[in-house]
């Protein structure tokens, strides 16, 4: 009967719609009524990131001793405490981190590390380390999974549970058995490029039935989404700037998602380029600027919008790479390494012990944090679903959010 | 078979263009004006029967097997997915034979395979052409042929599965989603499913059985206890009666509206699959010609996929030659949420009202303005679209105001006059320097015509 009698209050509203844009669009906030639910945005840090220049131990002498070329120098960092600091390129995540909204979580990884990008890469996405299992579903897939099958009552949204915004392929971590991803590479997608005429020449009155009731308020309901994500696109009261690059864009987008009251639960979004095999400290300084510059313009963008307290992003790469550096001033696949996870809601400061440069096992650190553990305490605490059968098994969930 | 009773035209249910509309909306991909009245003129058995037959006059398409055959072997080439995408919207778009394409889209959505994982495209073509060639045959070969080819194999890992090692991918779909639905298996019955299927396998891009890592012991599947091997449990899930069942609902699901067929037509069409040794030949016959197929609660009670809408909307215009760019209507059918041959998941897409998500909803309207704007075609524009259009209408004689325009493209579409919609396209398009163009946008953004 709600639903209803919501519909009617909207489509008398839109009758009038050609001759009133404005009550058009304040529609749009019955829309967004059921999108206030918790978000994860995931950055996928492509190629293997070297955590030890990212979150630099420059209190551990073996540091000095094992990166000759790409050493940073301790003056230059941003400083965390006495032990370890960040890039100098990542002023932007440092402000985050003391201001609480950025949580460091170190020497993350799994027993028996795969050293391939593409098995390693679908450990994480699949939470699972057998490669046998790795065609199976995603951790996040099987996450929506759980929802879904959690939900009072079957999912009668048209939407999908997840985006991926990239051109690439979706990835594994979004396959699940029932929810669906949808893949978004660019903003056209949600703008609508019909005519004046055609745009004001919609739906009026209720429809004859249940079904064609539907159908008119679907499309009210995306009139009124393009209408308020142009509206954002072409907003220029808010203040944050974001890197004119592909990762600046791609969270700028989703940003723009999440105001327009888009109700997936999950982003997903990829930044390529960490495997610095050769020439490493250009390439990785950019990277990591961008990186952390794209994601202070994110939370900012979002606490500007109020959504600050519904969104928490994690960036995660497949593996880190060798404590030592190669003869080719760049780095090679190694194992565990930083994750980071930002946003109002997490606990801010540095978790995890600091992997030891001088405990290494064939020449690579120790993971001392399966990543199986974050998940866990990302899935029981944030989407709030029980971690167990997503991770394959018991895991003690991380204590990540304040 | 009270359901299912033939259709006879009546006071209640006349033969008129809104059926034949209708007729051609759901089991083809629309009908041009001529064929509308052509349809009016012989009847309903004539105009159902010719869908029916249509592999026979694809086999005398010379010109149009050929041409498929050249397009689909230069994706092959390129490797390129959207390619593929490509040369199958050729064949909905030209095909003598629309409502085996149809059946294709049907079975691809039940034996949902993706090339995301399978990333192989020549298996990928290999597999839709099976569901071509299988679609009027016996559901057991398709399901047999479909299953022990290497698209599903490698889909479905069935290497991984083996001997000692079950993996129960393969089996959990096959009783899952293929044949008898959740709830009427066990999870005992899953996992010795899988065992059935050890053995199974790729080899020199074929399908193999693999008699070594086949697990040889007794096992119970079904209520059944015995050794068996995968086509010992494929002939047990065509036993099963829920299988049937499963068919009926997924051919209604496509074929026929919302909330049309209860539980007693869904049951009463099993029974006759079952009887009939799962012709699905005999099946959507059946469907096609029956008194519920036609009833006035099946009309317009369906929301049109996007691959039918896309292809659909531009046959009843009578805008395919020249012909629009195929890859360009593959990306607006992504765009509406059908990738094809890469479905989101191995349930497919789930239909119905998940078409007419936001994103969906936008990009059917900017469909529409594309279509009217020449956008869809390399070398066209509005003015060119308004003179064919023109011309369309000239042809078919309909009277120039732009009342009559109006309810004859609407007609033509939908298959009636909706006042509603009527009323305002005309009040939209009053001042349009392409009337025509305009009037067609408009329609193609009307809540009637994501319906069909």
């Amino acid at each position: 009967m709600h639903s209803r009698r919501n519909f009617l209050k909207t489509s008398s509203l839109v009758s009038l719609a050609p001759l009133l844009p404005t009550v058009l669009g304040k529609t749009a906030v019955a829309a967004k009524a059921a999108s206030d639910e918790q978000v994860l945005v995931v950055i996928q840090l492509d190629g293997g990131n070297d955590g030890i220049n990212t979150v630099v131990p420059f209190g551990d002498d073996a540091y000095g001793r094992s990166r000759k070329k790409l050493r940073l120098k301790a003056k230059d960092l941003h400083k965390l405490n006495d032990h370890v600091g960040l890039h100098q390129q990542m002023k932007a995540a440092k402000e985050l981190f003391d201001d609480g909204r950025l949580s460091i979580i170190q020497g993350v990884g799994y027993p028996n590390p795969d050293r391939s990008h593409f098995a390693s890469m679908k450990t994480w996405q699949t939470a699972r380390l057998d490669t046998a299992d790795h065609t199976g579903n995603g951790w996040l897939g099987s996450a929506l999974d759980a929802q879904m099958a959690a939900a009072s009552k079957p999912n009668q949204s048209a939407n999908a549970n997840a985006i991926f915004v990239g051109d690439r392929e979706t990835p594994a971590a979004l396959w699940g058995r029932h929810s669906s991803t949808i893949g978004l590479s660019k903003a056209a997608d949600l703008q609508l490029d019909a005519s004046e005429e055609t745009r004001s020449a919609q739906p009026t009155g209720p429809g004859a039935d249940d079904l064609q009731q539907f159908v008119r308020q679907q499309i009210v309901t995306a009139h009124n989404a393009a209408e308020e994500f142009a509206k954002q696109s072409a907003d220029k009261s808010t203040d944050v700037t974001y890197p004119n690059s592909g990762l600046g864009n791609q969270l700028k987008l989703t940003a723009q998602l999440l105001r327009s009251g888009n109700p997936a639960r999950v982003y997903y979004t990829v930044q390529s380029g960490y495997d610095t095999h050769s020439d490493q400290q250009f390439t990785h300084a950019r990277l990591l600027s961008e990186f952390s510059r794209s994601m202070k313009s994110f939370l900012d963008d979002l606490k500007a919008a109020g959504l600050a307290d519904r969104v928490v992003l994690m960036a995660f790469s497949e593996f880190g790479r060798r404590v030592a550096e190669n003869d080719s001033a760049g780095t090679d696949h190694g194992t565990a390494g930083p994750v980071f996870l930002a946003g109002e809601p997490v606990r801010g400061g540095l978790m995890g012990a600091t992997p030891d440069l001088s405990d290494l096992v064939d020449g690579d650190l120790k993971s001392n944090l399966d990543f199986r553990r974050l998940y866990a305490g990302l899935l029981r605490d944030w989407l709030k679903v029980p971690p167990a059968r997503i991770c394959g098994g018991d895991f003690e969930p991380l204590n990540l959010f304040a | 078979m009270d359901h299912w009773a033939p259709y006879q035209p009546n006071d209640d249910a006349p033969w008129n263009v809104q059926r034949i509309v209708h007729l051609h909306r759901r089991a083809a991909f629309a009908a041009t004006w001529s064929e509308v009245q052509r349809d009016l003129e012989e009847g309903p058995a004539s105009a159902i029967e010719r869908l029916l037959d249509g592999h026979r006059r694809l086999e005398l398409a010379d010109d149009f097997t050929r041409m498929a055959e050249s397009i689909g072997d230069a994706a092959m080439a390129s490797n390129s997915p959207i390619r593929l995408r490509a040369w199958w919207f050729y064949r909905m778009v030209k095909s003598p034979d629309p409502l085996g394409e149809r059946l294709t889209l049907l079975w691809h959505n039940h034996f949902a395979t993706s090339n995301r994982k399978v990333n192989n495209l020549i298996w990928m073509r290999e597999q839709n052409e099976i569901f071509r060639a299988g679609c009027r045959g016996s559901f057991g070969e398709l399901l047999s042929s479909v299953l022990k080819h290497p698209a599903m194999l490698t889909w479905l890992d069935a290497d991984a599965n083996r001997k000692g090692h079950p993996n129960e991918n393969m089996a959990r779909e096959l009783l899952e989603l293929f044949t008898l639905g959740i709830g009427n298996y066990t999870e005992t019955d899953v996992l010795n499913s899988a065992r059935a299927l050890t053995g199974w396998s790729i080899k020199d891009d074929k399908f193999a059985h693999r008699d070594s890592r086949h697990d040889a012991c007794e096992m119970t599947v079904l209520g059944k206890t015995q050794k068996m091997n995968g086509d010992d449990l494929l002939r047990l899930t065509l036993k099963h009666p829920a299988t049937a069942k499963r068919i009926a609902w997924r051919l209604c699901d496509h074929f026929m509206g919302e909330r049309v067929c209860g539980h007693e037509a869904i049951h009463e069409l099993a029974d006759e699959i079952a009887k009939n040794e799962f012709d699905l030949s005999h099946a959507v016959a059946t469907i096609l010609r029956s008194q519920l197929f036609f009833s006035a609660e099946n009309l317009r009670s369906r929301i049109s996929g996007p691959a039918e809408h896309t292809v659909a909307t531009l046959r009843a215009l009578e805008l395919t030659t020249p012909s629009p760019s195929t890859l360009l209507l593959a990306d607006w059918s992504s765009r509406m949420g059908q990738d094809l041959f890469y479905p989101p998941n191995v349930g497919g897409w789930t239909g119905g009202r998940g078409w007419l998500g936001s994103r969906a909803v936008i990009a059917k309207t900017n469909f529409g303005t594309a279509l009217a704007t020449g956008k869809l075609w390399r070398s066209r524009n509005i003015d060119k679209i308004e003179t064919d259009l023109t011309a369309m209408l000239e042809r078919n004689s309909v009277n120039p105001s732009q009342q009559s325009r109006t309810e004859w493209l609407a007609t033509l579409l939908w298959g009636s006059v909706e006042d509603r919609a009527v009323s305002s396209v005309i009040d939209a398009a009053k001042e349009a320097k392409h009337p025509l163009a305009r009037i067609v946008e408009l329609l193609l953004a009307q809540p009637e015509h994501m319906l069909g």
